[in-house]
């Protein structure tokens, strides 16, 4: 059996483990939080090194693609770096090939995107490829990065906008302490009230709200009215929660097992450990003849 | 070590610079803040205020901040001058920022779009 540990800043709270059967291979897949303890990450992953399969990186982010431009963001490189033999993922190769894909197939065999949908990105330089993907489609997107990361209620309506702030802030925004930027720990199970109230209108105006469920969790309104959440990462508890607010259906890009959605980390891990070669050669055409032969598919699950 | 005239004429650049970039402004109309420059090792102290997207700059320090920057008179030239970014600094204690957090990564985001790439 291969074994596969997704190590994460988040909380333990939802720590899972699973046992799942991988074009004809088993595979345990567990799931670790740390809790927002950098320092308890690191123990965890020297730990772990050489003696699992993969190791995927939750929870944080080490590489954001901006088109061809990849920036690294220095607190996820100490959490990589801290890893010697075991291959380490952060889910980012597969996160642009997959929910490009996602996007696609949604548009192709559902309703639920299409040109001139609504759709709010909470954050999308770690998602570009999605981003890209929505926009070729031609829907109406805001991409609330700098909404949702820095406070400021200015919404990026290009793609081209999106590349020149990235290209400008994220030289430097990669360097600042990663929980500034980013929910970690106990704050990935609480919410920004001022924001929730101050930035509601976004996510009411949106048909489609996509991005990192953390983000999305952490400032959702109440009184939603049916909207589509297109995110992963999620759990029963999750589910409840969107529910309540009123979203009307909740499309994951990642396979659901024993009702988690597991986040891309774990997924490009298990991937890395099927082709069983160096991850800095694997080729996103090499990820998406895996994602076929797998047959994984966007879940959409009704919630009204 | 910078003077107190060379700290000013920094932050007279940065407000004309701020206040030139009309994109600025806008994502700004939200935020009106106090923000104190304040040196370490030189008397030298002013006071940037943001009102509806437009910054003012003023010697000496105003009494009920939101934000309050510290730093020696060097780097607080240097920053706001653009030739150095806050992070650095901020990251190694040389820059000390007093606020709140949401205040501090908005001033940073700030910063960044004025000198950033």
């Amino acid at each position: 059996m291969k074994r596969v540990v997704s190590v994460s800043l988040g909380s333990a709270r939802r720590d899972h483990k699973v046992q799942v059967e991988l074009l004809g291979e088993s595979f345990e897949i567990a799931r670790r939080g740390t809790d927002g303890d950098f320092e308890k990450a690191v123990e965890l992953l020297k730990e772990l090194d050489g003696k699992v399969d993969a190791i995927g990186l939750g929870g944080i982010d080490v590489f954001l693609w901006v088109r061809q431009k990849r920036f690294a963001i220095q607190d996820g490189l100490k959490l990589m770096e801290a890893v010697k033999i075991t291959p380490v993922v952060d889910g980012s190769g597969l996160k642009n090939t997959l929910e490009r894909e996602v996007v696609r197939i949604l548009a192709r065999e559902t309703n639920l995107i299409k040109k001139g949908t609504k759709v709010l990105m909470v954050s999308s330089v770690d998602r570009f490829g999605m981003a890209e993907a929505m926009s070729e489609l031609g829907c109406d997107v805001t991409f609330g990065d700098l909404i949702f990361a820095a406070g400021i209620p200015y919404p990026i309506k290009t793609v081209e906008e999106l590349e020149e702030l990235a290209n400008k802030l994220l030289p430097e925004i990669t360097k600042m302490p990663f929980h500034m930027i980013y929910p970690t720990g106990k704050k990935q199970e609480s919410q920004d009230e001022a924001k929730v109230q101050k930035f509601a209108g976004y996510y009411q105006d949106a048909e489609v709200i996509a991005g990192d469920f953390h983000l999305i969790r952490r400032f959702m309104p109440s009184g939603l009215k049916g909207q589509t959440i297109l995110t992963n990462t999620t759990t029963p508890d999750d589910v409840a929660f969107l529910k309540e607010k009123g979203v009307g259906t909740l499309v994951t890009t990642t396979p659901v097992y024993e009702g988690r959605s597991f986040g891309t980390n774990v997924m490009e891990a298990a991937l890395v450990a099927i082709l069983g070669k160096p991850w800095a050669e694997i080729t996103p055409e090499e990820y998406l003849g895996l994602l076929e032969k797998l047959n994984f598919r966007p879940q959409i699950l009704n919630l009204q | 070590m910078a003077t107190h005239e060379e700290i000013t004429e920094s932050l007279r650049v940065f407000t004309e610079k701020y206040n030139k970039n009309e994109r600025l402004k806008i994502m700004n109309r939200d935020w009106n803040r106090v923000v104190v420059v304040q040196a370490t090792d030189v008397d030298s102290q002013h006071t940037l205020t943001l009102v509806d997207g437009v910054v003012s700059l003023k010697e000496g320090k105003a009494s009920n901040p939101d934000l309050t920057v510290i730093s020696d008179s060097e780097t607080l030239a240097d920053i706001f001058y653009g030739d150095i970014t806050p992070t650095g600094p901020y990251n190694n204690g040389t820059l000390r920022i007093i606020g709140s957090e949401d205040d501090i990564i908005r001033l940073d985001f700030i910063s960044l779009m004025i000198w950033g790439e």
